[in-house]
C-alpha cells in the first residue's frame, strides 16, 4: 500500500484503489449471502401439511369421554352394515395447556359430569396425518349444548393388543398435529415439555419400517397420566415397553414403570427420524 | 492559528457502509423467504422468521469475526473495520428477533413465565443429545446485547478502553455458545448435512485467519535486536522508513512505532488509546499520526491527540548514529514531549 491509499473512515471519500477493492469485497459478500441463503432455504427438511385453523371456530358435536384422554367421539355416519362409525377427537386447551381445566370449569358450572354425554362445543380444529384434535378455549365460551348421549348402533372397540416394545418419540399432539412446524424433534423440545407439563396428553410417535407413522396415547400401568415422568424423555428417540390397548381409532400404551430409556446418541451422528421404528421382540403394532 | 472540529456523524462512507449492510440483509431475508415459500410452502410465518433471522445472524457473526484478522493480513480490508460496530448491532438485531420469536413460540402461553420456562423446561444438562441448547442461545444473545449497547464511543470512554476491549472480547465466548446452540439444536433435527458443513467451514476459516494473523504478528514480535548502546537498541536503517510512515518494533514485549516525519524520527507506543489499533500501521496526516482503524490522531513529538481531544500515548527517545536508527525502549510518561532525532542529509 502506498501513501495515497491510506483509508480514513471519517473522511468523505475513500482512496480510489481502496474503494475499488471494497467494491470487490461487497460483490463477494453478496455472492456469499446468496449462496448460503439459497442452500439453507432449499435444504431444510420438508414441513408437514399439518393445519391449525387459527382464528376459525368450528362447532363439533360428539360424545365426551374423559378416558383415556379428554376427547369427543364424533359420529361420522353408518357403514354398509348399518354400524355407526366414529372418529376420536382429543381435546386440547388454549396455549400450552390441556383441556381438563376448561371441561372441569364447565362441569362445575353445570354441576354434573359430561362423561358419556353428547356435547356440542366450538373450538379450533387442528389436524394432520389422519388425526384431528380440537382446541377449546374458555374465552370462546366453548360449550354450545349438552344432552344425554343417543344410542348408536355400535359399541366402542376395545381390544387388547399385547405387550409391545417400541422406539419412538414422545411429543405433544397440539404442536405436532397442527400448531407448529416443526412440532417435534430437538428444536421443539422445550415447547413440547411445556405443553405436556401444562396437561396436554402425550403422544408416542413411531415410524414403522415402511416409513408409515403411527401415533399412540401414553398412560402409565395404572391408566393414569404420566406427564411428569415423561418430561425428561420428550422429543428424542426413546425406547419403551407397554401393554397396548385399542380404543376405537387410537391405541393406548400403558407404559411399564421404569421401562423408558433413551436410545442415546446425537442425531447428527447417529439416530435420525428414519431409524425410529417398531420393535419386534414381543410383538409390534405395524 | 486555531483548529475547529465537527462531529463525524453519518458521513458519506458511513452511509455507504450502512446501505451495503441493509442491502445484504434485505437480499438474504428476501431470498430465504421466497425460496422457502416456493419450495417448502407449508412453513409457518413464525418458523420462517425464526430461521431466516437466525441463519443471517450466524452468517453476519462469521463476517464480523473475520474482519479483524483480514485487516491485520491485508490493509485493503480496513474499510470493513471502520464501521464494524454497525454490522455488530445489525447482527444483534437479527439475533434478537430470532430470540424473541423463539421465546414466544416455544415458551409463551404456558404455565410459567417464558423466561423461567427457558431454564426449567429442559434440564438435561448432563446429556449431550438432550442438552438444553436454547439456554446457550440466550447467554450468547445476552453477550451480544451488552456489546451492542456499549458499542458507542460514549461507553468506550466511560468504561475505559481496557475494560471495553475485554468486554468485547467476550464475542468469542458468544461465538462458541452460538456454535453449540446450533450443533445441539436444529442440526439434530435436520437430516441434510449442509448446515453442519457450513458451521465447520466457518469455524475452520475463522481459525485459519486468526492463526495466520497471529503468526504474522508473532514474526514481528520475535525480531531480535543484537546491537545495544547505553540503553538504546539498533532497530533499522533510516531509509527503511518512508516519510510519513512508521515501522513497528517489539522490545521487551512492548510494541513501539518509529515514525519518520519530515526531517525527524519519532517513537511512540504502538497501541491506540481508542480501541488498541496499531498506530505504526498508520500514516501522518496534517502533521498527526493517524490510526488506521478509526482515524484517531496523535502528534508525533508528544504522543498527544491535538486539542480538544485528550488521548495520550507514551513516547520514546530515538537517536541516529550514522545511518542507523537507535531506540530506547524505556517509555516516557504518556504525552511527554520528545524532540525526535534529526535526519542529516
Amino acid at each position: 500500500m502506498n501513501n495515497s491509499e491510506f483509508y480514513i473512515g471519517w473522511q468523505p471519500q475513500a482512496p480510489e484503489r481502496l474503494a475499488k477493492h471494497s467494491q470487490s469485497i461487497v460483490i463477494i459478500l453478496f455472492l456469499l449471502i446468496a449462496g448460503v441463503g439459497t442452500s439453507l432455504a432449499l435444504l431444510q427438511k420438508r414441513f408437514s401439511t399439518a393445519r391449525f385453523e387459527f382464528g376459525q371456530l368450528t362447532e363439533v358435536k360428539g360424545i365426551y369421554q374423559s378416558f383415556p384422554v379428554p376427547a369427543l367421539k364424533v359420529f361420522t355416519g353408518n357403514d354398509a352394515f348399518g354400524n355407526s362409525s366414529f372418529i376420536t377427537m382429543p381435546l386440547v386447551g388454549y396455549g400450552k395447556s390441556g383441556a381438563e381445566g376448561v371441561i372441569a370449569q364447565l362441569e362445575k358450572n353445570y354441576r354434573f359430569s359430561f362423561d358419556n354425554h353428547e356435547i356440542t362445543v366450538k373450538g379450533t380444529l387442528l389436524y394432520s396425518d389422519g388425526k384431528t384434535l380440537l382446541q377449546i378455549d374458555q374465552h370462546d365460551h366453548p360449550l354450545v349444548k349438552v344432552r344425554e348421549a343417543p344410542v348408536y348402533g355400535r359399541k366402542a372397540t376395545i381390544a387388547e393388543l399385547g405387550t409391545v416394545k417400541l422406539t419412538g418419540e414422545v411429543l405433544d399432539p397440539k404442536c405436532y398435529f397442527g400448531v407448529m412446524k416443526p412440532g417435534h424433534g430437538k428444536p421443539h423440545r422445550d415447547c413440547a415439555i411445556r405443553c405436556i407439563e401444562g396437561g396436554m396428553s402425550p403422544v408416542f410417535y413411531v415410524r414403522n419400517k415402511n416409513g408409515e407413522a403411527n401415533y399412540y396415547l401414553l398412560l402409565d400401568e395404572a391408566g393414569t397420566k404420566m406427564n411428569s415422568e415423561l418430561k425428561d424423555y420428550i422429543a428424542e428417540p426413546v425406547w419403551l415397553e407397554a401393554r397396548a390397548v385399542q380404543y376405537d381409532d387410537w391405541i393406548v400404551l400403558y407404559v411399564r414403570r421404569g421401562s423408558i430409556r433413551r436410545t442415546g446418541g446425537l442425531s447428527w451422528f447417529k439416530v435420525k427420524d428414519g431409524d425410529i421404528s417398531c420393535g419386534k421382540p414381543n410383538g409390534s403394532l405395524e | 492559528m486555531s483548529a475547529s472540529y465537527t462531529a463525524v456523524g453519518w458521513n458519506r462512507q458511513k452511509k455507504i457502509y450502512d446501505w451495503v449492510i441493509a442491502g445484504l440483509c434485505t437480499a438474504y431475508l428476501t431470498l430465504f423467504a421466497l425460496l422457502t415459500l416456493i419450495f417448502n410452502d407449508q412453513v409457518t410465518l413464525e418458523t420462517l422468521i425464526i430461521r431466516s433471522t437466525s441463519t443471517l445472524a450466524v452468517l453476519l457473526l462469521h463476517i464480523i469475526l473475520a474482519i479483524g484478522p483480514l485487516c491485520r493480513l491485508n490493509n485493503k480490508c480496513l474499510p470493513l473495520l471502520y464501521n464494524r460496530r454497525h454490522l455488530g448491532v445489525t447482527m444483534f438485531s437479527m439475533a434478537l428477533i430470532h430470540g424473541v420469536f423463539s421465546l414466544f413460540q416455544f415458551h409463551a402461553l404456558g404455565n410459567v413465565n417464558p423466561l423461567v420456562s427457558l431454564f426449567i423446561s429442559n434440564t438435561n444438562y448432563s446429556s449431550l443429545p438432550a442438552f438444553p441448547f436454547q439456554a446457550l442461545g440466550f447467554f450468547a444473545l445476552f453477550i451480544f446485547f451488552v456489546m451492542a449497547v456499549t458499542s458507542h464511543d460514549f461507553w468506550l470512554h466511560n468504561l475505559s478502553p481496557g475494560i471495553w476491549k475485554t468486554l468485547h472480547m467476550f464475542v468469542y465466548l458468544a461465538y462458541f455458545l452460538v456454535v453449540m446452540h446450533v450443533m445441539l439444536g436444529v442440526i439434530q433435527y435436520e437430516n441434510n448435512p449442509v448446515l453442519v458443513i457450513m458451521i465447520f467451514t466457518g469455524m475452520a476459516a475463522l481459525t485459519v485467519l486468526h492463526l495466520r494473523a497471529a503468526f504474522r504478528e508473532h514474526r514481528t514480535d520475535s525480531q531480535q535486536f543484537s546491537k545495544q548502546l547505553e540503553g538504546f537498541v539498533c532497530v533499522c536503517d533510516v531509509q527503511d522508513i518512508e516519510n510519513g510512515r512508521a515501522k513497528i518494533f517489539c522490545i521487551d514485549k512492548e510494541r513501539i512505532a518509529v515514525y519518520r516525519h519530515e526531517d525527524r524520527m519519532y517513537a511512540i507506543h504502538n497501541v491506540c488509546k481508542h480501541q488498541g489499533g496499531p498506530l505504526g500501521e498508520g500514516k501522518i496526516i496534517d502533521g498527526c499520526i493517524t490510526c488506521p482503524w478509526h482515524g484517531y490522531q496523535y502528534l508525533p513529538q508528544n504522543g498527544q491527540s491535538p486539542p480538544p481531544f485528550k488521548e495520550k500515548v507514551s513516547t520514546y527517545d530515538v537517536k541516529l548514529i550514522e545511518n542507523k536508527v537507535w531506540l530506547n525502549p524505556i517509555p516516557f510518561a504518556e504525552g511527554t514531549e520528545r524532540e525526535g532525532a534529526l535526519i542529516k542529509n
